[in-house]
């Protein structure tokens, strides 16, 4: 292999695995918002899921008991939002708010105690005779679990999505509440699911952040990664399809932005921080001047509106 | 079989509008129910699809008496509604609309397999043209209202019940739907056709039951009937309360040109339109909805970007491209569906009565003083209930529509914009509407009207121009107008074709 | 007056109702963690107005909660939802240091004033970006604060760790101390500064504009239907631009004063989630700039008494994020339980 294509596996890599979190919690704001409920709380959903999967392994020795405590406790928590916004019909925008508030306040209380403790967690994934590959070999062998996990979700959400009766229910509740309910389905009943399906995926999300990415557990450690996946399913135009390439521009950058900082760049760590914030922003910005009709669900262009 | 609807009556508040209703609809017959806008027709006929519940009486199908307590029961027992407003959702295809409400769909959608093709079988047969793969928001509304018909076909539907189904179609659309119409009956359904055209009534029904005012007032064949007759009937003593039409004055000059306008927004665009409105004309405009109609409105009042073009009202350049122009006081506009283009709902009567002159108001505006001044509108225009400093939003439609009219109408504007103005009110009410529209024709000021309403169109404006696309497809004098050419230019085709002439 | 009329009915109604619901919910949090519910809220109440030092200190962390509750409810005037209160209090606070750092030798009065004066513009200026892109395009606010929330957050942790980093604070990521002529002045020999008295004299202010004023009318209007607005005549973005712009002004002297008065010197993770909290107290209010006033001091005490826990009853003072959180839901739950009662009731 040539040191062009390390760099770029390396980044690839790196990208890929800082995008992760974000693209299993992209994921489940897709479904939401598909069916016209939008979740700030997204990011309380993370955040709970992160402490309560580095919990879970730091008590259980293991990381897959962790992704599912993560998983568990980012449903648990949306079912606030689901009670709030479908339930009680408050605004989206306040539900989710409080959402986040609270996995804020809940997290950073319950895990007070995990600060600073180590766990064990995932090796990479075996790749078998892939690994001898040009450069996707690479990437393979640096891809753990959570990274392979979130890629297969998103093909197989996408052909659910288009390629079945509920998917197409989804979709209609999304459109066309009144519709749908006119063509005997439930409207209120499919955007619960959606929104208990979009708490699990960002739990499970919050869990790879925090038992696989990182490794430790900190206070706020999301870092709005939650916000970011709800302005990038506008940019991914509500197709989980693109939801891949969404997160691959936040991970990309946040993986340039370290790269910069190792290479004793000149510019401060926590400017190119900004980066991921930044282009989320600008892709958001230009995917409003580039077409009126955004594809947006009807039903969601009513709430975000107003 | 037969299914009869026996001594219904429904209250909305303190209206009566069903009172004691009987009907019968028998399989193969096409039964007409005629009647004015709040006849108490769509009423009735959505308490037989289980959308309302009767306040009294029983529904009964071959001698059992059934409860009809949602629209799922209604579909069990094969009854199918096409309402006026579409439920076809406009950003799936025409197959994906179809399998949402087919009875028998498999969990796996896969592309071409036999299971997904199913709920477009029927629409081979009524509309071989239509993509089943196309969009929705691509289909114009005649194959939109085909395939709302496919989609109450599909759950084997025996009584077929359809709101107003030609109202929003060219004549050429009209006289195709009035076939299949006349097809499904001879199939063996029931159909229950709600209408207040006459040319449905004798191009595809056996039986037709006037209404109005809530009752039934007359069943009759139709081939013992005659259009005066029916007329007279439907009208009653409501024949009084038509507009006095506006003579034209032949030698008035140009108050107001629109000039190679063209704008955009959500709802459509329009492109080089140039029309001239003398003072004291009305001018018609026609069209399938959404050619343009809403942002010509819009464009001419400042809600719309222009792009090009402008508009001059007594000389001055009142919109023009680029300029952040906002609506001008001379400028007065009647839009369609006032609740989301003209009430502020949040807030009281008395401060949406004064919406256009918030401007001019002190500083600190007096909100007895409002209050005061807006009772003598409320009561001038009959806004129902009196109270000014009730919120908007809780107003009825109808008295909506008035207070849009009080507010717009009271001044003098020099262009009268008017969009659908009577849409959802009834007889004597929209004779009203019209009344204090043309009375600012009658005052010298231009009127531009637009209307889905052929007839109305042709019995008040003076001239009639027709939108296709955005753009004019053919202005005419309404004395020189025909159902037939307007029809032409609605679909975009220069001239009437002889073959599309409607049998009326 | 209508305003006592609604004071009278549903506020009263709607607020007894939330109490009580946000009571069993954090009722039933304490419960849950293996606390006696009305002893801890009881520690709560006591730690967070027990005695002189503690009313004051929850009068301290009321300020900046206020002021953004207000830059808050001014948008929400026009119908837009912005959090951008968290992120115009960053800058605030930035440039109104920068202003500081470059003038540190000034004398006299004017030099706080100027500095007060700089950042409510920065602030307002960083406000245009979601107002520009919310009037001109449409993007939705909501998400583009939160995105620049948090850049604005890293601009100051990237000047107190880099190039405005005090060298003589020893490795602590912070800037110079204010010097005294660019120090607020304080009251009652504690750390209540100027802008508790200057933040109720604008509440109050703020409310008669909004209530009584033409200019108030037009954003109710435009908030109402903007269809509408904009047919009779009205600036709708104009007006975006305006509400943004002021709101944005008071976040940012939030920002500056927390900095100059309260911490003495910028450093990261100043505003402690004010801007959150505030969203949080003009949701309560439904942006009744009067109704503010008390609920900002509610929340303000609250979190306050977060430090008393900690030390009275060996609890994370995180725990009252966790009471401000449910706080929200309870409010959220009855006011939409509430609403369908009323539609069921017609």
């Amino acid at each position: 292999m040539d040191s062009l294509e390390i760099v770029f596996s390396g980044f690839l890599i790196s990208a890929l695995r800082s995008a992760t979190p974000l693209l299993l919690a992209l994921l489940g704001e897709c479904l939401g918002q598909r069916t016209g409920v939008i979740n700030l709380g997204t990011e309380g959903q993370m955040l709970i899921g992160a402490m309560a999967g580095y919990g879970a392994t730091a008590a259980l020795g293991d990381p897959w008991l962790g992704l599912a405590a993560g998983a568990g406790a980012g449903l648990l928590l949306s079912s606030v939002h689901a009670v709030l916004a479908i339930g009680a019909q408050a605004n989206q925008f306040a539900s989710g708010l409080a959402v986040w508030m609270l996995g804020f306040g809940l997290s950073a209380y319950l895990g007070a105690g995990l600060v600073g403790r180590k766990i064990a967690s995932f090796d990479s994934v075996a790749a078998g005779p892939v690994a001898h590959w040009p450069i996707i070999g690479s990437v393979v062998a640096g891809m753990t679990p959570t990274v392979l996990i979130a890629l297969l979700l998103v093909p197989a959400i996408g052909v659910w999505l288009y390629g079945t009766r509920t998917g197409l229910r989804w979709r209609a509740v999304g459109e066309a509440p009144d519709s749908a309910r006119a063509a005997g389905v439930a409207p209120a009943w499919i955007q619960m699911q959606a929104v208990l399906a979009g708490g699990l995926l960002s739990g499970l999300g919050g869990a790879a952040l925090s038992v696989d990415y990182t490794r430790t557990w900190a206070e706020g450690m999301s870092a709005g990664r939650g916000l970011v996946a709800v302005g990038l399913v506008i940019v991914a135009r509500w197709n989980p399809w693109w939801t891949l390439p969404a997160a691959l521009l936040f991970g990309g950058a946040e993986a340039l932005s370290l790269r910069l900082q190792a290479a004793d760049t000149p510019i401060s760590a926590h400017l190119l921080h900004t980066l991921p914030y930044v282009a989320s922003l600008v892709v958001l910005t230009l995917t409003y001047v580039r077409a009126r009709d955004s594809g947006a669900p009807a039903g969601l262009k009513a709430v975000m509106d107003r | 079989m037969l299914t009869s609807l026996r001594n219904i009556t429904k209250r909305f508040g303190t209206t009566l509008a069903n009172d004691r209703v009987d009907l019968d609809l028998e399989s193969g017959r096409v039964t007409a129910l005629l009647g004015e806008n709040g006849a108490g027709k769509s009423t009735l006929m959505k308490i037989l699809f289980g959308f309302y519940r009767a306040d009294a009486g029983a529904i009964v199908v071959d001698g059992v008496t059934v409860d009809v307590a949602s629209p799922r029961a209604a579909a069990a027992l094969g009854i199918g509604m096409v309402f006026q407003q579409f439920s076809l959702i406009p950003a799936l295809t025409v197959r994906e609309n179809l399998a949402l409400t087919h009875p028998r769909l498999p969990w796996w959608l896969a592309r071409g397999a036999r299971a997904f093709a199913d709920p477009v079988l029927r629409l081979g047969d009524i509309a071989p043209e239509v993509d089943p793969d196309a969009l929705v928001s691509r289909l114009a509304v005649g194959e939109m209202q085909l395939v709302e018909l496919v989609k109450v076909l599909n759950l084997e539907a025996r009584i077929v019940i359809l709101d107003e189904p030609t109202s929003v179609l060219t004549p050429a659309e009209a006289g195709r739907l009035r076939g299949e119409i006349r097809r499904i009956a001879a199939a063996g359904a029931a159909v229950a056709l709600i209408t207040h055209k006459l040319e449905d009534v004798f191009a595809c029904a056996d039986e037709v039951v006037v209404m109005r005012r809530g009752r039934v007032v007359a069943r009759l064949r139709t081939a013992d009937t005659g259009a005066d007759d029916l007329v007279r009937l439907v009208v009653g003593e409501d024949a009084l309360a038509t507009a006095r039409p506006v003579a034209a004055a032949p030698d008035a000059i140009v108050r107001c040109r629109i000039r190679a306008l063209s704008a955009s927004n959500e709802t459509g665009a329009i492109a080089d339109v140039d029309l001239g409105i003398a003072g004291g004309e009305i001018l018609g405009i026609a069209g399938v909805s959404g050619n343009g109609q809403q942002t010509l409105a819009d464009a001419l009042t400042g809600l719309a970007i222009i792009r090009s073009g402008e508009l001059i009202v007594d000389g001055e350049t009142l919109q023009a491209a680029r300029a952040e122009t906002p609506a001008q006081p001379s400028v007065a506009c009647l839009p369609e569906q006032p609740l989301r283009n003209a009430i502020a709902p949040d807030l009281s009567v008395a401060v949406n009565l004064m919406l256009k002159r918030i401007r001019d108001l002190p500083f600190l505006p007096d909100h007895a003083r409002l209050v005061a001044d807006a009772a003598a509108l409320v009561h001038s225009f009959d806004i129902r209930p009196t109270d000014p400093a009730l919120l908007a939003g809780t107003l009825s439609g109808g008295n909506l529509q008035k207070l849009v009219a009080a507010r717009e109408l009271s001044g003098t504007p020099a262009l009268v914009v008017a969009c659908c103005p009577t849409m959802g009110l009834d007889v004597a009410a929209a004779a009203a509407v019209y009344d204090a529209l043309f009375a600012h024709a009658r005052r010298g000021a231009c009127v531009l009207w637009i209307s889905e309403d052929l007839d109305d169109l042709m019995r008040y404006a003076h001239r009639i121009a027709v939108l296709y696309r955005g753009r004019v497809a053919g202005v005419i004098p309404a004395t020189a107008a025909t159902r037939q050419q307007l029809g032409a230019w609605m679909v975009g085709h220069a001239q009437a074709p002889v073959s599309d002439a409607v049998h009326a | 007056m209508p305003f006592m009329r609604s004071l009278a009915f549903s506020a009263t109604g709607r607020l007894a109702i939330a109490v009580v619901a946000v009571l069993l919910l954090t009722g039933a949090f304490f419960a849950a963690i293996g606390r006696e519910p009305v002893a801890l809220l009881w520690l709560i109440a006591r730690s967070a107005a027990g005695d002189g030092y503690a009313l004051t200190e929850s009068l301290v962390r009321t300020t900046p909660i206020l002021l953004c509750a207000l830059a808050t409810a001014l948008p929400a005037r026009i119908g837009l939802i912005t959090v951008g209160a968290e992120g115009q209090i960053y800058v605030g606070a930035l440039l109104g240091t920068g202003f500081m750092l470059t003038n540190s030798a000034a004398t006299g009065v004017w030099p706080c004033v100027a500095m007060v004066v700089v950042a409510m513009l920065a602030a307002a200026a960083w406000s245009m970006v979601p107002a520009l892109l919310k009037a001109r395009l449409g993007v939705n606010e909501t998400i583009v604060t939160l995105l620049t929330n948090y850049i604005a957050a890293l601009l100051v942790t990237w000047v107190v760790y880099g190039p405005w980093k005090n060298p003589a604070s020893q490795g602590w990521p912070a800037t110079a101390e204010f010097p005294a002529p660019f120090k607020p002045p304080t009251f009652f020999d504690s750390r209540v500064h100027v802008g508790l008295w200057l933040a109720i004299a604008l509440a109050v202010a703020l409310h008669l504009t909004l209530t009584r004023t033409r200019w108030g009318l037009t954003l109710d209007i435009l908030r109402s239907n903007p269809r509408a607005g904009i047919a009779a005549g009205l600036h709708w973005r104009r007006n975006i631009l305006l509400t943004m712009a002021l709101g944005g002004m008071l976040a940012g002297l939030a920002g500056i004063l927390e900095t100059a008065s309260i911490q003495g010197r910028l450093q990261a993770n100043i505003s402690a989630g004010a801007g959150f909290s505030g969203f949080l107290v003009a949701w309560l209010a439904r942006n009744d700039c009067l109704r503010i006033l008390p609920l900002s001091l509610l929340v303000g005490a609250l979190l306050a008494s977060g430090d008393g826990l900690q030390m009275l009853a060996d609890l994370p003072s995180s725990i009252s994020l966790v009471v401000q959180g449910l706080l929200f839901v309870g409010v959220l739950f009855a006011g939409g339980c509430l609403k369908r009662l009323e539609r069921s009731h017609g």
